[in-house]
């Protein structure tokens, strides 16, 4: 699992590359907490790359949501791939998070 | 008809049969399938003696066939065998290849010989053959030629060994339809055989064989529907099996996770089912209390299609979807989304949680 930072003046954009699963949720999870110490408005995960997502990676992307709305600030994922929204839609988690189908906006 | 008492073959250090016994009555149609090299023609080829049992009786007719007072020649009479490999002589024509043996064996005349040729000619459909040479058949007629050839000895029991398995599959269906016409006149037959249909609709009896016994026996609707023993099923459901094991909390996700890829993949697996097994897999295994001793079963039958998850952990009785000690039940939503099944039992101290996967 990899990430990509990349802080614009409106949002902060992460990209997530590889698996988040039980081996590397604590990594990704340092990954995240350390952008949100700087970025409390909108923090964008980009999916595009995200090959494999198991409960131990879904926990991650809660606490950066329950991180987020604390802070006042807006989470919000992009380019989820097939198999992995059906993750998110199993899990009930395409109503918790807002999922924007494409990164054209950005 | 036929008992076979502790029956053993060795080829060297390699034992093929290991102490069979078995029996084949009059008039019965006995079926003999089972995995390759698990001995299935070896055990024909020791009934007519082609291969010399190294141990055990084989008793025809109340006849010890292996005491070295037995005349070798006239058992073999009494015994039609049909090989893979039709074996005529290529410079006999039909009718010559199946009068040749009882005109010198049995010294019958040719003009009697010949006729009942072409009675046997017509039994099988190739009347019209008759003065045609080997090379100028197709595999199937050959195979059907070499049929007739053992009827013309008049045997007490036909054996067949793999009579289609050299065939062209166009061709299969010619052969069988002649040895399903032989067993309606009431003919004693073994066959080896790999063409499941055809065994559950001919035969009598059913001979499993796996590891050089006789693993399971039975009508066929038993074999085939029901059958009763590990083995047996998997062979019948075609099921194709993956075990692994895990010793420690700190186990190989990735190692694990690629063994079931490489599975899946040579049993061409849809990637999609392979990565929800995987899926389902990792969770499952974050639900156990402890990992000391886990084993993991991946199954895949062929026939339906299905792919299961078998893991079985020793210690207390503990059905982890049921009483998990997870914080949440994420893990369990997506095993219950991409499992069809679920069936949890506690055998002899050993949990056993056995997950059928959606297929995609």
């Amino acid at each position: 699992m990899n990430t990509k930072v990349k802080k614009t003046e409106n949002y902060t954009l992460m990209d997530i590359e590889g698996r988040l699963d039980t081996v590397t949720a604590a990594a990704f999870e340092a990954s995240v907490l350390e952008v949100l110490e700087k970025e409390a408005r909108l923090l964008i995960l980009r999916c595009s790359d995200l090959e494999y997502i198991s409960s131990s990676g879904l926990r991650v992307f809660l606490l950066a949501q329950k991180k987020m709305m604390a802070a006042g600030g807006k989470l919000q994922l992009c380019c989820l791939r097939p198999n992995i929204f059906e993750v998110f839609e199993i899990s009930g988690f395409t109503g918790i998070f807002q999922i924007l189908p494409d990164d054209a906006g950005l | 008809m036929i008992r076979i008492e502790k029956l053993s073959k060795h080829f060297g250090s390699l034992e093929v049969l290991k102490q069979i016994d078995a029996e084949i009555r009059r008039g019965e149609i006995v079926s003999i399938i089972g995995p390759s090299g698990t001995g299935k023609s070896t055990l024909l080829r020791c009934l007519n003696l082609l291969e010399q049992p190294t141990s055990g009786k084989i008793i025809i007719d109340g006849l010890s066939i292996l005491n070295k007072q037995t005349d070798i020649a006239l058992v073999r009479q009494k015994m039609g065998m049909v090989f893979q490999s039709f074996n005529l002589y290529a410079h006999l024509n039909v009718l010559e290849n199946i009068s040749i043996a009882p005109i010198k064996l049995k010294k019958i005349s040719r003009p009697k010989a010949e006729a009942r040729a072409m009675e046997l000619l017509k039994l099988v459909g190739l009347a019209e053959k008759a003065y045609s040479l080997p090379e100028a058949l197709s595999g199937g007629q050959k195979q059907r030629v070499a049929i007739a050839r053992c009827m013309a000895m008049d045997p007490d029991i036909l054996l067949f060994d793999e009579p289609t398995s050299a065939l062209d599959p166009t061709m299969v269906s010619e052969v069988l339809a002649v040895i399903r016409r032989l067993s309606q006149q009431g003919m004693t037959m073994l066959i080896v055989t790999h063409e499941m249909e055809f065994a559950r609709n001919i035969s009598s009896r059913v001979f499993y064989m796996d590891e050089g016994v006789i693993y399971e026996e039975g009508p066929p609707d038993q074999i085939f529907h029901h059958p009763q023993k590990e083995k047996t099923k998997a062979f019948i459901h075609r099921i194709r099996s993956l075990d692994l094991a895990i010793h420690s909390k700190d186990y190989d996700l990735y190692a694990l996770q690629a063994k079931v890829l490489q599975f899946c993949e040579k049993h061409f697996i849809p990637l999609r089912s392979a990565e929800r097994t995987q899926s389902v897999l990792e969770e499952v295994l974050l639900l156990q209390p402890d990992y000391e001793n886990i084993q993991i079963r991946v199954s895949y039958e062929e026939k339906a299609g299905n792919i299961k998850l078998l893991i079985s952990r020793q210690g207390e009785a503990f059905h982890p979807l049921n009483e998990s000690l997870a914080e949440d039940e994420l893990g369990i939503r997506i095993i219950r989304a991409r499992c069809q099944n679920v069936d949890y039992v506690f055998e002899e101290g050993i949990n056993k949680l056995t997950l059928t996967i959606k297929s995609s």
